[in-house]
């Protein structure tokens, strides 16, 4: 997509200052310097492991609270959401701003994520005016609530999530208002690493302060208040020319949360309109199911982000700050919905919920639009938390082993999807390394391997997905909480590809103790010598299985990708091991085409079997978890092989229009 | 057989991408030599080429000193031997799950690397040991022959060998290694916990795969080379620059090969730490601005920033001390252009060296650095002493339709332009080195060496409000010369976490101890004589509940650590601006750092001359200088011809055959005794 104009640099600005492009280029690249110096600065000092695995953002934002840049590692949720927090500072505090104040916010009702990610903004002044303000957003690791990490899927509203900070002033004047600090921190379980991260934060918008004061006396406040609106201008005016290169037209899909849990079995719908007309493109997303009873629901920040996210995907080299939305608006539907809850529903889980559906909603159109940079639905985002007591120790000091995997992304044009790789809330949040949390906490981690056949099918398969699971050792008054999502409504392949396998965690699996508990479960109470696992999936195939290269199903094999078992029944191809210590397999090509026409004409009628029969010979161990959400389109309760009539009969129209529908005819 | 004292010439080559570069310097004369020929497909052709094309008589040669990219090469290029990885039962895929994260967050079709080691090619045992090393499950004895067998029936020539927490307990790798030993005696074998006993899986097995699979190879190179010096009639010792700044000898190298990861980038800037202590500057920041990029380097209190995080690919670190260095996309070759929203923009795109810059008239059509630097009257119409011709007609052309009409600027004014956002970026990128760690550039001096640098030098110096520049003599070549500036250096470590409080400073002395009897032994076998041993200790700490440490040196022996921890809280407000005395500090890490100094190398020394005068200039051109409105009448210097003791003040372009220093008007120019160029900027805006 070349650029169809090169039109000349005008330094437009508010106040009639003209940037010459040299000073311009500058103070553009200054700025991200400023703010990965911010970045750079927290991951050096942050005490939550949350912030230090990357779960954070720095942004400058102008005076009116406008994102001017925000830092290039950032994570993918916290974009679109900074200038709404400032702008709840500059709206709280109006008049009442003064130099050396710093500031605090969590609250996710007024355009936050949720509870656990707290901004830190500084007000930064020039010749005693308001310039500018630095923003130090951070994820900590406990903000009180119900349960340890803050984390209870069964809340409902917002008193049992944990503390929320509507803006505060925790610096008056450049003094530190230890109070207020206190009265948050004291509130939470680890006082003592919120009272250092807060002091990492508050530092590493001081240090955005000096660089700004540098540009300030090097180039005077009017040039470099001028560049904060030419660099946003510049960003419009790029995502501009970009969208009115793309044909004008209004593209719609829904993708599913599992199930609303105070109500009848049933996927939840968010529904995205996405409209592009000239060089706009504007987002709907009124059409969306009402609020469920669980923390899954997102406010209206995480829902503009959400969308704006999904367009960034396939715009990824411009950078983001306001003058993107300026060009890419999000209407977001009235409060009341599973994408704008409004308060007090609950939205902690807004990233594996609502959050992900309107994300990967949007790539499932953008992939109809670019199909150059199609792109699957990737594994969803998933968190387990052990929380309790260490018995290791005589003090039996508190534990939180809280723990995020990595999982397959969607199979993509031209190139299967990436294994392993972290979530696309945020491809920047590290797994944590095992043999750190085995120092930390009584849970001993017995696998972290990627799960073979669990990238979705397809001419260009899904990535894979991982298993991770553990013992626990020496736990006291422990209980674990997951917040997932995509049990049910499984992440899924497009046009032609198959989806990959549903999340769950399983207790004591293979044993006579076993318990299935779900995608989303809170204080389930555990103890010393349980075992247990769960899968992240894989991503979603591209194109019909069926056409996959054998030579490609052949590699797959012999790298334990994918199983002989499901190299022919999901792709049709028949691989014969010669010596497998050598890794030596062979493809029957004879016996691969032959199996090939066989499925081509079977596949169609399997999704049309009787749902309840499936489920009886999933019982009797004739078919596996994958026969069901890639063969028979069966959804059903994992744990107790109980048939979910009317799940089922939604996944399988999805799997009809995304899959059955776009294979090639026998 | 010349006898020693016949042996005064040392030599250093370093091996990039483009070209091997040869510094020679014979010590009794102080005569500095310096040759540059291509790098060739079997790097070792184009390092006697080199040392031929200098005229070397390897039989009178003390000292051969070597940085080289083999080792990064084999990891960019992957052209690895058959390497396979022997890990726990339930953990195959830490090394192709990493951290999880990706390289661009937001391009989901930019993909990281492969792991060094593909799936089919691991291997699980039946083991497990806990975080205080105690045995969980026991070692699998027979599926590890299980595993030998089929690995020899494969037919690998290298193995890592990786348990989870064996940086606590070493056995079941040891075992492990034993048993493959004993089936494979010839393949190169690498255990976690003998090549990092760190803790953090990945992290630990990443650096292992890495050691195994460069291993063979690159242990064959460094013998490779010996046997071909030895046969030239080098019977001195062959030393090879680590990523660490130091130097290994070939017996070390087959051990730890990984430690090569970064020679080659590591050569310029301890050719930078020598260059500043040589001219009393504490603290320094190098650049080493070649055609298509510039590595930037810090020097602080005279030691050279190290970093343990550092990978070759995205995704796979290598946790050895690695000096720090900033490799940015810009250099003499880097493209100007404009982008879709009408930014002026430089680099990262190159014109390389085909096309290269418009000059070159070999069809390159797009503005170059270079160009602009020709349009100014900056560069003159030859480099390298007429080897090649550089014309101002198509680098102005260039100039004037991709950059000044765009933009509606004079062809001068777009070419200082894109000079400036040139130089506006390596600004930016030396903030990140410098005022990012908390320090200030204005107590720097910086030392620009490589092709290009000298032509930037003041600009750039002017941007940052740095003082003083300093070309050293032969700018062109200077980073080899860094091969020959160091020690012999091994760094040794052992995880030791406990609160400062809690911990027993006999115990931690006890543990210093065996490191320095390990670090000892090491310089022992590589015949370094005792008084020619330093040992170096440090202890890595942090504010408990913190995520990364900071290395703060302990004396030997050690007492007590109030002093050391008053150390700590000072560098943590140093580099992060506060300190919480309050808080409990941890002990991480203990570290030693096992020194053999090597023989000194003596630079060739000028006596300053009080009466030194300016001679006269080769010519004079018009130059542009930035802020100027018309072009100044400026006098082109021959460097050879500017006396040790010379001061003037500039404008005017100083020439060589390797490079090109540019004198703004205004700038004190000092020719030093080591006949380096130092530019005092004055004028500081």
């Amino acid at each position: 997509m070349a650029p169809v104009t090169t039109p000349r640099h005008d330094g437009p600005s508010a106040d009639g200052a003209t940037l010459d492009p040299v000073t311009f280029e500058v103070l553009k690249n200054s700025f991200v310097t400023l703010v990965d110096e911010m970045a750079e600065q927290i991951l050096r000092t942050c005490h939550s492991f949350v912030i230090y695995a990357r779960d954070f953002s720095c942004a400058l934002c102008d005076a009116e609270g406008n994102t001017i840049m925000q830092g290039s590692q950032d994570i993918a949720v916290h974009v679109g959401t900074l200038h709404l927090k400032a702008k709840a500072v500059l709206e709280d505090f109006a008049g009442d701003i003064n130099e050396g104040d710093v500031f605090a916010v969590n609250d996710p009702y007024r355009g936050g994520t949720h509870f656990s990610d707290v901004s830190v903004i500084r007000p930064i002044f020039a010749d005693g005016e308001l310039v500018a303000m630095a923003q130090a957003n951070g994820h900590w690791a406990d903000m009180g609530g119900s349960v340890p990490g803050s984390f209870d899927v069964s809340a409902t509203d917002h008193f049992g999530e944990g503390v929320r900070i509507p803006p505060i002033r925790i610096v008056d004047r450049g003094v530190v208002r230890h109070d207020v600090i206190g009265l948050v921190a004291h509130n939470t379980r680890a006082p003592g690493d919120i009272i250092g991260d807060c002091h990492a934060q508050i530092e590493a918008t001081r240090v955005a302060e000096q660089e700004v004061f540098r540009l300030v006396d090097k180039y005077g406040s009017r040039t470099v208040t001028t560049a904060f609106g030419a660099v946003q201008d510049y960003v419009e005016r790029l995502t501009r020319a970009r969208i009115a290169a793309l044909p004008d037209g209004v593209w719609e899909t829904e993708d599913h949360l599992d199930l609303d849990p105070g109500k009848e079995e049933g996927l939840v719908a968010v529904r995205l309109k996405m409209t592009i007309e000239g060089d706009e493109i504007s987002y709907d997303l009124s059409g969306s199911d009402p609020a469920i009873s669980s923390f899954l629901n997102s406010g209206s920040g995480v829902a503009f982000s959400g969308a704006i996210a999904s367009a960034k995907t396939f715009l990824p080299d411009i950078p983001l700050n306001s003058g993107f939305y300026r060009a890419v608006k999000v209407d977001v539907g009235p409060e009341g919905t599973v994408v704008n809850a409004g308060w007090p529903n609950a939205v902690t889980g807004c990233v594996s919920g609502a959050y992900e559906k309107i994300m990967s909603a949007g790539f499932e159109l953008w992939s109809q639009l670019m199909p150059e940079r199609a792109l699957a639905c990737c594994f969803n985002l998933e968190y387990l938390l052990v929380g309790g007591r260490d018995a290791r120790r005589d003090d039996r000091p508190f534990f939180m082993w809280y723990d995020w995997m990595a999982g397959g992304w969607g199979g993509r044009h031209g190139k299967d999807g990436q294994n392993a790789t972290s979530p696309v809330f945020g491809v920047g949040l590290a797994v944590q390394p095992l043999e750190g949390q085995e120092r930390l906490t009584p849970v001993l981690t017995s696998v972290h391997e990627i799960i073979p056949d669990s990238g979705g099918p397809g001419r260009h398969r899904g990535g894979c997905g991982v298993r991770k699971g553990g013992t626990l050792t020496d736990v006291e008054h422990s209980v674990m909480s997951y917040c997932c999502d995509r049990g049910r409504a499984v992440t899924w392949g497009i046009g032609g590809g198959m989806p990959s396998l549903p999340h769950g965690v399983w207790l004591n699996r293979g044993t006579d103790r076993e318990r299935y508990l779900g995608a989303n479960f809170s204080g389930v109470a555990v103890e010393r010598g349980d075992r247990f696992e769960r899968p992240s999936a894989g991503g979603g195939g591209l194109g019909d299985p069926l056409l996959r290269d054998p030579a490609e199903v052949l590699e797959d094999v012999i790298d334990g990708y994918v199983t002989l078992r499901r190299a022919e029944r999901d792709y049709g191809v028949v691989v014969r091991e010669i010596d497998a210590e050598l890794s030596q397999y062979e493809v029957d090509a004879q016996a691969t085409e032959r199996v090939r026409a066989e499925q081509r004409i079977e596949r169609v009628d399997w999704l049309d079997e009787d749902p309840e029969e499936v489920a009886t010979r999933f019982r009797n161990g004739e078919l596996d978890v994958m026969d069901l959400v890639r063969r028979h389109g069966v959804i059903l309760d994992w744990g107790s092989g109980e048939l979910l009539p009317r799940t089922t009969e939604q996944y399988r129209s999805l799997l009809r229009r995304r899959s059955a529908a776009q294979w090639t005819a026998p | 057989m010349n006898s020693e004292r016949d042996r005064r010439t040392v030599v250093a080559v370093d091996v990039g991408g483009t070209f091997t570069d040869v510094c020679v310097l014979d010590q009794d004369s102080g005569e500095l030599q310096v040759a540059k020929v291509p790098s060739t497909a079997n790097p070792i052709d184009g390092v006697l080429a080199g040392v031929g094309h200098a005229g070397v008589d390897l039989e009178r040669v003390a000292l051969f000193c070597h940085g080289t990219t083999v080792a990064t090469n084999a990891l960019i290029t992957r052209r690895l031997p058959k390497a396979a990885m022997v890990t726990t039962k339930g953990f195959r895929d830490v090394i192709e799950i990493r951290r999880g994260t990706r390289d661009d967050l937001w391009d989901a079709y930019k993909d990281n690397a492969e792991p060094y080691v593909r799936r089919r090619d691991r291997f699980e045992v039946g083991e497990r040991i806990d975080c205080e090393g105690n045995v969980v499950e026991p070692f699998d004895e027979a599926g590890a022959r299980d595993v030998a067998r089929i690995l020899a029936r494969r037919g690998v020539e290298a193995i890592a060998v990786c348990f989870i927490n064996a940086y606590a307990n070493p056995e079941h790798e040891e075992r492990m290694a034993e048993i493959l030993r004993e089936v494979l005696p010839d393949v190169a074998i690498s255990t976690s916990s003998g090549v990092l006993p760190e803790l953090f899986e990945h992290e630990r097995f990443s650096t292992t795969v890495a050691n195994a699979v460069l291993s063979p190879l690159v242990s064959g190179y460094v013998n490779q080379l010996g046997e071909r010096l030895e046969e030239d009639g080098y019977d001195g010792d062959l030393l090879i620059l680590h990523s660490g700044g130091g130097v290994m000898t070939p017996e070390a190298v087959q051990k730890l090969s990984v430690r090569l990861a970064a020679s080659g980038i590591a050569a310029g800037a301890v050719a930078c730490q020598h260059t500043a202590s040589l001219c009393g500057y504490p603290n320094a920041i190098g650049l080493d601005m070649g055609g298509t990029s510039t590595d930037i380097s810090l020097v602080h209190d005279g030691q050279l920033r190290t970093t343990n995080e550092w990978f070759v690919e995205y995704g796979y670190p290598i946790c050895f001390p690695s000096i720090e260095v900033l490799t940015i996309g810009a250099g003499g070759g880097s493209l100007g252009t404009i982008d879709a929203a009408g930014s002026l923009r430089n680099g990262p795109q190159s014109a390389g060296s085909i096309p290269g810059p418009a000059a070159y008239g070999q069809g390159g059509v797009e503005p170059t650095n270079t160009d602009a630097n020709v349009v100014l009257g900056r560069l003159g119409s030859e480099l390298a002493g007429g080897e090649m011709t550089l014309d101002p007609v198509p680098a102005e052309e260039a100039i004037r339709t991709r950059i000044a009409e765009p933009l509606g600027l004079e062809v001068h004014e777009a070419a200082s332009a894109m000079l400036q956002v040139a130089n506006a970026n390596m600004a930016d990128a030396v903030r990140l080195i410098s005022l990012q760690r908390g320090y200030d550039p204005r107590e720097f001096a910086l030392v620009v060496f490589g092709g290009a640098g000298a032509l930037h030098g003041a600009a750039l110096a002017k941007e940052l409000s740095i003082p003083t520049v300093v070309v050293p003599p032969r700018p062109g070549a200077w980073s080899a010369l860094g091969c020959l500036m160091v020690d012999i250096r091994h760094d040794l470590s052992t995880m030791f976490l406990s609160a400062a409080g809690d911990a027993d400073p006999a115990e931690i002395e006890r543990a210093f101890l065996e490191l320095e009897a390990e670090g000892r032994a090491m310089l022992e076998t590589e015949n370094v004589p005792p008084e020619k041993i330093r040992l170096e200790r440090s202890i890595a700490m942090r504010y408990l509940g913190q995520w990364r440490s900071m290395d703060v040196p302990v004396p030997a022996p050690l007492t007590d650590l109030d002093a050391s921890l008053e150390q700590f809280h000072r560098e943590h407000e140093r580099e992060f601006s506060y300190r919480r005395d309050d808080a409990p500090v941890e002990l991480y890490r203990l570290q030693l750092t096992a020194i053999g100094e090597t023989q000194r190398v003596a630079l060739p020394r000028e006596e300053e001359r009080p009466d030194a005068a300016l001679p006269d200039p080769l010519l004079e051109r018009d130059v542009w200088f930035d802020g100027d409105e018309q072009p100044r009448r400026t006098p082109v210097f021959h460097r050879d011809s500017l006396p040790a003791g010379l001061q003037f003040v500039g404008p005017a372009v100083i020439d060589q055959l390797d490079s090109t220093t540019l004198v703004p008007p205004g700038v004190l120019v000092e020719i030093d005794e080591w006949r380096n160029i130092r530019m005092h900027i004055t004028e500081v805006s």
